[in-house]
């Protein structure tokens, strides 16, 4: 098994209790992925000089090819940042890129080079969007394996938008979910929801959930509309990372935060909580994790794999392991630098 | 010719090379020639701004800028501006 850890102060890999890294230092790695379809190692790679950037490996990360060119269109009046999520297209050689500020890029040759999706860039709402403390990043693509012309893409904070034709125009799907840091009765906007992460289930792809600033949510209908899922067991509704297990559109992990206004593990203790029934019910799954704890999990900290497993890793730079579905938990990492992303490989 | 000098978080991304020798008459044209422009300048050609760039030891941007002349110059040295944690 293969995890990949992206950090503040670049990339490890840790694999049979042997951590290999870092890789690329001194790049901030917001997000690494294994691709299944080649066995590429992928990078949305940043550094606060030299800016945003896609690196891919074929070689286990011994050497790095860097896309060349990525920024935006000139005319969009528009500057790249920073990169955040990585996400493997349908086709050979497609790969999608979400990056600052709201903003998704497309490779057609396996990211030599990538171009921007000028139908986000012009999308109606975009002069409403804020930049969350993130900045505005478009932090989650997810392709609805149903249908080849739809996909969803989340950025903060401007909410979740839908395509139902290739790419050709993105609606806003926000619609029950809230923006509690609007005043009422302003606080159910059209757009500006500060969504933090956004999952389809690849089994039941009218399924959604997201973790948002302003709670748990859960959609059946594509996004169309939302229901807020906390309480119930969730000592709070805000947090960043969401995990579903692909075997059973249940089931979904998060790991919640004080608040806003406090970022740290709620109750004093870094928990999991897990839910087997759609999200009426939460339950906490500690066992092994530090407690008494005041950590943070980033956005695409937290992972599940195909064989069960649950992983995530920590902003004081633990990655901890459950096999049994978050029943207990092993510590596989400490002392890395603040982690970012954990994605376990698929190979 | 000009020798253009690049910090290690650079060379590694050019191959691991640091020391590139160009034949440029101007900063701009100068970076652009080493494989790592795109981390220089960004998408509107603006130079980053946390990236400064010397020429013979003088910081271009008391200079003219990318547009500063190379005419004699012997090295362009780009350093990482003092920021972040």
């Amino acid at each position: 098994m293969l995890l990949l850890a992206g950090t503040r102060k670049g990339l490890f890999l840790l694999r049979d209790g042997e951590i290999e890294g870092p890789l690329l230092p001194g790049w901030s790695v917001y997000h690494a992925i294994q691709d299944r379809r080649d066995g590429s190692l992928q990078v949305a790679a940043n550094n606060f000089v030299y800016g945003g950037t896609f690196q891919r490996s074929t070689d286990d990360g011994k050497t790095w090819q860097r896309a060349e060119g990525l920024g935006l269109p000139e005319d969009s009046g528009l500057k790249l940042e920073e990169t955040w999520h990585v996400e493997p297209g349908r086709e050979d050689g497609e790969i999608w890129l979400g990056a600052t500020p709201g903003v998704l890029f497309r490779s057609t040759d396996g990211g030599e080079s990538f171009e921007a999706v000028q139908s986000l860039i012009e999308q109606p709402t975009r002069e409403r969007w804020e930049p969350g403390a993130g900045g505005m990043c478009c932090h989650s693509i997810q392709l609805d394996p149903s249908d080849p012309d739809r996909m969803y893409v989340a950025i903060s904070a401007a909410g979740t938008f839908r395509t139902d034709d290739g790419g050709e125009s993105w609606a806003p799907k926000n619609e029950g979910v809230a923006a509690d840091f609007f005043p009422e009765p302003d606080n159910f906007p059209e757009v500006g929801q500060c969504v933090h992460k956004l999952l389809l289930h690849p089994q039941r792809p009218e399924r959604l959930w997201q973790q948002n600033h302003c709670g748990v949510y859960r959609s059946d209908d594509r996004g169309d509309t939302w229901e807020r899922l906390e309480g119930n067991g969730l000592p709070s509704g805000f947090g960043f990372p969401l995990a579903l297990d692909p075997q059973d559109p249940d089931v979904a992990y998060v790991i919640p935060e004080e608040g806003a206004e406090n970022r740290v593990t709620a109750d004093g203790r870094i928990g999991v909580y897990r839910t087997a029934d759609g999200g009426a019910t939460w339950e906490l799954a500690s066992d092994g994790l530090p407690e008494p704890a005041w950590g943070a999990v980033m956005r695409e900290g937290l992972s599940f794999d195909a064989d069960g497993g649950v992983y995530f890793g920590t902003q004081s730079g633990s990655v901890f392991a459950s096999t049994d579905g978050g029943e207990s938990w092993t510590e596989l990492a400490r002392q890395l630098p603040p982690v970012l992303s954990v994605e376990a490989s698929w190979s | 010719m000009v020798v253009v000098l690049l910090p290690s978080l650079l060379a590694a991304q050019a191959g691991g090379q640091g020391r590139f020798e160009v034949d440029a008459a101007t900063v701009e044209h100068a970076l652009r020639q080493v494989p790592v422009a795109d981390l220089l300048l960004d998408e509107t050609g603006e130079l980053r701004r946390l990236v400064n760039v010397y020429v013979d030891g003088t910081d271009t941007r008391t200079l003219d800028g990318l547009h500063t002349p190379l005419d004699g110059a012997r090295e362009v040295r780009v350093i990482a501006a003092v920021a972040g944690g």
